[in-house]
């Protein structure tokens, strides 16, 4: 929910409570005052009447008094306080009823006790009370219709600048160079924000660069060893002298250095993926790389006796040659790592999806683990970031990466996404 | 050939100095950047190995410093930092190739004797090792002036063992060569031995010296007389 609908939810809300009771209190305020005027004219009227009574000693004729209607009653009573009360006020002229007042009284006559009612017509306040209720009622309408409107184009336009910042912090790429597009701003709230954001923003940069920059460095301090130990193992090995027993030693040291230096490589790949520092796209004719790197990979196939056996539909993707190259290599080197001698390798390609099987150990694998850092399984003698790697790949691209095992076939299989247009 | 190594760490520098020292090139070295280019305004060189990390700066600044001297040296750039901002920077301002470490010393010399023989002998394409004749443009074989067919592979494998001729090469840094570091080999390198085969049963047919020999369990030898 914006929040220009919760604020004007809340508005609303308030402005009907304050006025509907608004309109309670004013409605029974304005009754109350019609009614003790009406209450002051009866009052009136019935001292008259005492008044003639006490001067003529007789009741009254009923023509001197006009719109009211006054009705005399013999009565046994010896008092009745003086009461006014509402009734049903009938005009003499139309006939007709209408609502009234009217109060009762005493008068003491020779010949015995009169009761005097006078009623008058109520409906001349009625009909104020009504017209001031309409006209309540319409200013309410007014003043909604208004606030809503207020809300609805005048709060668009102040809470413009904070979408613009919304907008620029979602489009925020650390690994940008570009530095955020906030525009000045007259309010000092907003312009606050976009300094609080500009200053974050320009922090976590800075950050980001120190990161990187401690990553290169540490890659470099690692390497630099490594170099060392492979220059001196190749210098060690022109010793002819060395004996051959040695040469096992050695070959150990230069697995691990290579190895080492492998991984070193792999973690500083998985970083700058994870970053997207990465973004040399362009059109890659998928089947014809693949062709490639059976080509390339076809010593390490054949010196293990794989069959292999390929299917590929042209295929066309939107990728970094320098990732899907990493991609297909760490895929051709897993099914052939973990393959048997005369085993089997099946590499799929078509327009939706692209399958890598492979024969091997006969246990299923751990779906969950298999494109975890660092896993690796129980005879593997790499680092355990190939798939880590590849499923990092995928997911920059928006592919799926399924393990599944079938006919006793491991089977690594990339699920390019319908839509082409969302790569 | 005269060489500069400019390297800050002293175990590489040593063993670049020795390995390259042997095949009658002349080799001096400096430590950082001030001292290369002391050097560089003195005398010249027919090749420059250069690190990027250097203790008083970055290695481009004496790549920068040879574009304003107009000097023609070839360059190559030792990196540890495998970023291709670097290679392409380092590419850009006049290098001419870029290895990364960790490498091997017969990877480094290959491509060494490469930019140098690419910057002198831009007119003979020829490269003559004894009775073997290698036209480096049409990447043909002779033997005494019979034509022999090789694989690509067996053709990378005779140049990477000439430039490093009478040295021993692992089969690691050969596999490395042909495969590109970018392939696990998980550590198997029996394939490579098919292909020495191959290239020495053809050298051999076209009645050429036995120069490849094999030094058990960890690479081989191309002798050098």
């Amino acid at each position: 929910m914006r929040l220009s609908a919760h604020y004007n939810k809340t508005i609303i809300v308030i402005a009907i409570s304050v006025l509907l009771t608004g309109a309670v209190i004013y409605y029974f305020a304005i009754n109350y005052i019609a009614r003790t005027q009406l209450d002051r004219d009866l009052t009136e009227e019935i001292d008259e009447v005492l008044d003639y009574v006490k001067l003529n000693h007789q009741l009254p004729r009923q023509v001197d008094f006009d719109e009211d209607v006054t009705v005399f009653t013999k009565t046994d009573l010896k008092y009745l306080p003086r009461r006014f009360f509402d009734t049903v006020y009938i005009n003499p002229k139309g006939k007709k009823s209408e609502a009234g007042r009217a109060v009762s009284g005493l008068i003491y006559l020779k010949d015995g006790n009169y009761k005097v009612a006078i009623t008058i017509s109520r409906e001349d306040t009625e009909y104020l009370v009504q017209i001031i209720a309409a006209i309540t009622l319409l200013l309410m309408v007014c003043l909604l219709l208004i606030l809503f409107l207020t809300n609805r184009y005048i709060l668009k336009g102040l809470w413009r600048p904070f979408y613009d910042t919304l907008y620029a912090i979602k489009a925020f790429n650390v690994s940008d160079n570009r530095n955020l597009d906030l525009k000045p701003n007259k309010v000092d709230e907003f312009s606050e924000l976009n300094t609080s954001v500009h200053t974050m923003s320009t922090r976590v940069k800075n950050d980001f660069q120190n990161l990187k920059q401690f990553t290169e460095n540490a890659s470099h301090e690692m390497l630099t060893p490594l170099a060392v130990i492979t220059s001196k193992l190749d210098t060690l090995i022109q010793d002819e002298t060395i004996k051959p027993e040695l040469y096992d030693q050695i070959n150990d040291i230069y697995a691990a250095t290579s190895k080492l230096s492998r991984l070193n490589q792999s973690l500083l790949l998985l970083v700058k993926i994870e970053n997207n520092l990465i973004d040399d796209v362009e059109w890659i004719d998928l089947n014809i790389l693949i062709s490639e790197k059976i080509k390339l990979f076809n010593d390490l196939i054949s010196a293990k006796h794989i069959n292999i056996t390929e299917k590929l539909e042209p295929k066309k993707v939107w990728v970094s040659k320098h990732l899907i190259d990493i991609l297909l290599n760490n895929l051709f080197s897993n099914a052939i790592r973990h393959n048997v001698y005369h085993g089997e390798l099946i590499i799929k390609l078509t327009a939706e999806k692209l399958s890598f099987q492979n024969s091997g150990s006969d246990k299923l694998l751990n779906g969950e683990t298999i494109f975890e850092r660092f896993h690796k399984g129980n005879k593997s003698e790499g680092a355990g970031l190939g798939l880590a790697i590849v499923k990092n790949i995928c997911s920059i691209y928006k592919w799926h990466i399924y393990y599944g095992y079938l006919n006793s076939l491991h089977a690594f299989q990339i699920v390019f996404p319908g839509d082409r247009d969302s790569l | 050939m005269k060489l500069l190594v400019i390297e800050d760490e002293q175990g590489i520098r040593e063993n670049i100095i020795n390995y390259f020292s042997e095949d009658g090139n002349i080799c001096e070295s400096c430590d950082c950047l001030h001292a290369a280019i002391d050097k560089l305004a003195v005398f010249d060189y027919d090749c420059i190995l250069l690190d990027i990390g250097l203790p008083d700066g970055e290695g481009f600044a004496v790549l920068e410093y040879l574009q304003k001297q107009m000097k023609n040296e070839a360059v190559l750039i030792i990196s540890a930092r495998n970023s291709l901002d670097d290679k392409l920077k380092g590419l850009n301002v006049g290098a001419d190739d870029y290895v990364t470490k960790p490498f091997h010393l017969a990877e480094l010399k290959a491509r060494v004797v490469a930019i140098y023989r690419r910057k002198t002998s831009s007119h003979n394409n020829n490269l003559i090792f004894n009775e073997i004749s290698i036209n480096l443009l049409g990447r043909t074989v002779h033997v005494n002036q019979t034509s022999i067919i090789l694989t690509r592979k067996e053709y990378d494998m005779l140049l990477y063992f000439i430039a490093n001729k009478g040295k021993v090469i692992s089969k690691n840094a050969l596999a490395e060569h042909l495969w590109g570091d970018e392939m696990d080999m998980h550590n198997n390198f029996d394939f490579i031995y098919t292909h020495i085969k191959n290239l020495r049963k053809k050298l051999l047919d076209a009645n050429s010296n036995d120069y490849l020999k094999s030094i058990y369990g960890i690479g081989y030898k191309f002798m050098a007389e």
